[in-house]
C-alpha cells in the first residue's frame, strides 16, 4: 500500500533507501510515463510511443520496457538494468512531489518532497541515507531533488505537448504486432505513435511554430525511437530461446 | 429558369428540426474549412414562436449526423445538457409487472446467427434480451456504453443521447451560423410569393426583406404553414392504429446528487397510455402520452403525479409543474410537393414510444442533401421518389409502434383491450405477425436495405413480449447455428460480465466528460 507522507529530518533521519533495481522492489513494469526534455536520452535504449491514463481518457508519452503487463526486458536475473539511461519516473522511487499550502494564503501551494513509507525501498539498514548528520540532506537526496524538480517540470510540459500534437493531428492508434523466432505472437495494444504522414506534411508556419515551443524535435526523437523496438524483440528474443 | 441550378435553400423554423435540416444539408454541400459555399442556407425563425421542445431521445444515428456536422461529443455532452441511452426499457406492458428491453445493440452473432430458435428451446428461463445482448444488462444497470478512454463519437457499445431539446436548438444554431455559414432571420413570414407554376418564389418577412428560394424546406412544427396551410396537402390520421393524441409534460428533479442516470429510455405502461422517463444529467423529463379517447387530462395528471410520487417522493410529485400537448397522430399524404418539402413534425407526428421524431428528420434532410436536385427540372423525380419512400417509413413506423400494444395481455381497461382488437391493427402488420408465427424476423424479413427498424429490432419486442415462433422445418442455417448456439450464449454472458466491470456508471461517464472531455482519437 502506498503512504506518502512529507520528508523531514525528524522523521526520517535514520532511513535508508535501498537504489539497486529489482523485480521485488517494483522495477518490473511494462513502461512508464516520459517527459518531452528527455525524450533525447530515452530514445538512446526504449521506443518512446503514447497511452491514454485510465482515469482522465487524456495522453501521455511512455517508454516502453516489455512486451506485456508486468514485464521489464531491461532487467536481467542479476538485478541489473541493462541500459546506459534509466528514465526520471523510474528513479524517482519511493519519491514524488506532493503540493503542500504554504499556510499564510490558502490557496498558494508549493512543491513538497514525499517519501513512500509503504515502499520496499524503505528501511533503516540497507542503501542511501537521506539526510547527513547535521540534518541536512545528502548527496543522494540531492540528486532526488533534481529528478522531482525535472519530473515537476516535465509533468507541466505533457500536458501542452500533447494538445500542440493532437491539435496538429500528430498522433494515431497503432497494433504492434511482435513475431518471436519461436513463432509466438505479441500483440500491443492500446498505444499511439507520431502519425509521420501528417508530421511530413506539415507547412511552413506549424513547423516554426512546433520549432519554437522545442517541441520539434522531441517529436522527431520519438519517431527514431521506433528503431529500438528491434532491440527490445531482440531481447524478449534470447529469454525465449 | 429549369436548368437553373438550385442554389438557394431556404427552412422555415428553428426548432430541432429546423437546425439540423440546415447543419445536415449545409454541411455536404459547403466546406467552410476552404471556404466553399455552394449552396445558401437562410433559416426563418419566428421570434414570437418557442419551439415545442420535446423530442429529447436519439437513435444512434444521431452521433453520424454530429460527427458529419462537425460538432465535437464533448461539446454536444456539455452544452446540451446530454446523457448517453442505449435502447428502451418497457415496463408493465405485458401484464403489468414485466420488464423487457430493445437495446440499440443487435444479438451476438447477428451477422451469422438467428439465436432465436435455440434460445426459446434452451434459453428462455432467461429473458431474450439478457440471453442475446449484453446491453441488457448495461442498461438494467444504468452503465454506459462508454468509458472515458473510448474517442469522440466511438463505442464499446451502440448509443444514442438523451438531451435538452430547446438547448440543442441552441447549439445546432450557434454552429450552423458560426461554422457552416447559414443565415439566421429572426422574424415572421408574413406573405408567401408563388411561380406561375405554383412553385414557391419567396417569403415576406414582417421586417420588410424578401427571402428568395430554389428549394423551401417547411419545419414550422405542427402548423405546416407551408406544405400544409398554403398547398393544403390533407393530413392522414392514423389514430385508428395508434391511440394516443395528448400529452403530459414534466420536469422533475433528482432526489440526490449521484441518483443514477439511466441510461436507457424507461416507458412504463399505465391505464390508457404510458409514462416516459428521460434521465438527463440536470434533470429527468417525465411524461405521460395517453388517448383523450379513452382517459382524460385531469387523471391523465393523477396518474403522472402518482408515477412520480414513487420515483421521487410526495412533496415534489405534488410541487412539479406540468404541461399539456395535445397532437394529431399521423402524417402528411405527401411530404415533397412541388419545391417545398417537409421535415418533422410540419409533416407528421406520432407518439414518441420509439423516439421516432429526431431519427425521421436526420434522414429527411439526409436524402435532401444527397438528392438535392442540381435543378428544377429533375426535382419532381427526386420528390417523387422522397415521398415513396417516407411513406414506407411512415407505415413502418406505424407498424413498430404498433407492434408494442397487441401482444399485451393487459384487459383491465378498454384501452388496452381496443389495442389488441383486429380492426385496430393494420393488415399489413396483422400479415407479418402470421408470417412470424412460423418464421421469425431476420435479415431477408425486410424489404428494403436502409428499413427504419433493422430485423433484430422486431426480435426485441416480440421475444420480450413472450411472442412464439414455431421451431420449423430443417434448414442448413439452423443446423449450423444449433451447433454454436450454446457457445454464443456463453460468450455473451462473458461479455456481459466483462462490461458490467469496466464499464462506468452513466453519471460517472458524464461527470469525466465534463471535467476532462473525450479524445478526438
Amino acid at each position: 500500500m502506498n503512504n506518502y507522507v512529507v520528508l523531514n529530518y525528524r522523521d526520517h533521519g535514520a532511513l535508508k533507501v535501498i537504489t539497486k533495481r529489482s523485480k521485488s522492489l517494483g522495477d518490473d513494469v511494462m513502461h512508464v510515463m516520459t517527459f518531452p526534455h528527455e525524450f533525447r536520452d530515452v530514445q538512446s535504449c526504449y521506443p518512446i510511443y503514447f497511452k491514454k491514463d485510465p482515469e482522465t481518457g487524456s495522453f501521455y508519452p511512455i517508454a516502453l520496457f516489455g512486451l506485456e503487463e508486468g514485464q521489464n526486458l531491461f532487467l536481467d536475473d542479476q538485478d541489473m538494468w541493462d541500459a546506459t539511461y534509466i528514465p526520471l519516473m523510474s528513479r524517482r522511487h519511493p519519491f514524488l512531489i506532493a503540493m503542500q499550502s504554504s499556510g499564510d494564503k490558502s490557496d498558494d501551494k508549493k512543491p513538497v518532497i514525499s517519501i513512500d513509507m509503504g515502499n520496499p525501498r524503505v528501511n533503516e539498514i540497507e542503501g542511501e541515507l537521506l539526510f547527513k548528520d547535521d540534518g541536512q540532506p545528502s548527496t543522494y537526496t540531492k540528486q532526488i531533488m533534481k529528478i522531482l524538480k525535472s519530473i515537476h517540470l516535465g509533468n507541466q510540459s505533457n500536458s501542452d505537448f500533447i494538445s500542440e500534437i493532437l491539435e496538429l493531428d500528430l498522433l494515431e492508434l497503432f497494433t504492434l504486432e511482435v513475431t518471436l523466432s519461436d513463432g509466438s505472437k505479441h500483440a500491443l495494444s492500446g498505444f499511439y505513435t507520431i502519425k509521420e504522414t501528417t508530421l511530413n506534411n506539415l507547412n511552413k508556419d506549424q513547423l516554426a511554430s512546433l520549432q519554437k515551443k522545442g517541441y520539434l524535435l522531441p517529436i522527431y526523437m520519438a519517431v527514431a525511437s521506433h528503431a529500438r523496438m528491434r532491440s527490445l524483440v531482440d531481447k524478449k528474443d534470447k529469454r525465449v530461446g | 429558369m429549369n436548368d437553373k441550378a438550385i442554389k438557394d435553400i431556404v427552412i422555415i423554423g428553428g426548432g430541432s428540426a429546423g437546425w439540423l435540416a440546415a447543419g445536415i444539408i449545409a454541411a455536404e454541400h459547403n466546406n467552410p474549412k476552404h471556404d466553399v459555399h455552394f449552396i445558401n442556407v437562410t433559416l426563418i425563425e419566428s421570434p414570437n414562436i418557442s419551439s415545442i421542445g420535446v423530442g429529447e431521445g436519439t437513435w444512434p444515428s444521431m452521433r453520424t449526423t454530429l460527427k458529419k456536422i462537425g460538432i465535437s461529443e464533448t461539446a454536444f455532452i456539455k452544452d446540451c445538457d446530454v446523457s448517453l441511452k442505449q435502447g428502451t426499457l418497457f415496463a408493465g406492458w405485458k401484464n403489468g409487472s414485466d420488464v423487457y428491453t430493445h437495446p440499440f445493440t443487435v444479438p451476438y452473432g447477428y451477422a451469422e446467427h438467428n439465436l432465436v430458435n435455440e434460445w426459446q428451446e434452451s434459453s428462455s428461463h432467461i429473458p431474450f434480451a439478457e440471453a442475446v445482448c449484453s446491453q441488457n444488462t448495461l442498461m438494467l444497470r444504468n452503465q454506459a456504453p462508454k468509458n472515458i478512454t473510448t474517442p469522440e463519437y466511438s463505442f464499446n457499445l451502440n448509443y444514442g443521447y438523451h438531451l435538452d431539446a430547446g438547448k440543442f436548438a441552441e447549439k445546432l444554431n450557434t454552429h450552423c451560423t458560426e461554422i457552416l455559414g447559414v443565415i439566421h432571420k429572426r422574424a415572421e413570414v408574413i406573405n408567401i410569393n408563388s411561380h406561375e407554376n405554383g412553385d414557391l418564389k419567396s417569403l415576406q418577412l414582417d421586417s420588410g426583406e424578401i427571402i428568395q428560394g430554389d428549394l423551401f424546406i417547411d419545419c414550422s412544427g405542427s402548423r405546416s404553414l407551408l406544405l400544409g396551410k398554403h398547398y393544403g396537402i390533407p393530413f392522414s390520421s392514423k389514430q385508428k392504429y395508434l391511440f394516443n393524441d395528448s400529452a403530459i409534460a414534466s420536469q422533475v428533479p433528482y432526489s440526490s446528487d449521484d441518483d443514477p442516470i439511466a441510461s436507457s429510455t424507461l416507458s412504463t405502461a399505465q391505464s390508457s397510455g404510458w409514462i416516459w422517463d428521460i434521465g438527463l444529467p440536470s434533470r429527468r423529463g417525465i411524461g405521460h402520452v395517453f388517448s383523450s379517447s379513452y382517459t382524460d387530462a385531469t387523471l391523465a395528471e393523477t396518474e403522472l403525479r402518482h408515477h412520480i410520487k414513487n420515483l421521487v417522493g410526495e412533496e415534489v410529485a405534488e410541487q412539479v409543474s406540468t404541461r399539456k400537448i395535445e397532437f394529431s397522430p399521423g402524417h402528411r399524404e405527401k411530404f415533397w410537393h412541388k419545391n417545398c418539402v417537409a421535415i418533422g413534425m410540419a409533416a407528421g407526428f406520432v407518439e414518441p414510444l420509439e423516439a421516432s421524431a429526431l431519427v425521421l428528420v436526420e434522414l429527411s434532410a439526409n436524402m435532401i442533401a444527397e438528392q438535392l436536385p442540381q435543378n428544377r427540372k429533375i426535382m419532381d423525380i427526386v420528390s417523387k421518389r422522397f415521398n415513396e419512400k417516407f411513406l414506407y417509413r411512415w407505415d413502418t413506423i406505424i407498424e413498430f409502434l404498433k407492434l408494442h400494444y397487441i401482444l399485451t395481455e393487459r384487459d383491465n381497461s378498454e384501452y388496452w383491450r381496443d389495442n389488441v382488437s383486429r380492426e385496430s391493427i393494420p393488415a399489413s402488420l396483422q400479415e407479418k405477425m402470421d408470417l412470424w408465427k412460423w418464421q421469425g424476423p431476420y435479415h431477408k424479413d425486410t424489404l428494403h436495405i436502409d428499413e427504419m427498424f433493422p430485423s433484430a429490432s422486431y426480435q426485441y419486442i416480440l421475444y420480450g413480449m413472450g411472442f412464439k415462433t414455431n421451431p420449423g422445418n430443417f434448414r442448413l442455417s439452423n443446423q449450423e447455428t444449433s451447433a454454436v448456439a450454446l457457445d454464443l450464449f456463453d460468450e455473451n454472458a462473458m461479455r456481459t460480465k466483462q462490461l458490467v466491470s469496466s464499464m462506468p456508471t452513466n453519471r460517472d461517464f458524464i461527470a469525466k466528460v465534463h471535467q476532462y472531455g473525450l479524445q478526438k482519437i
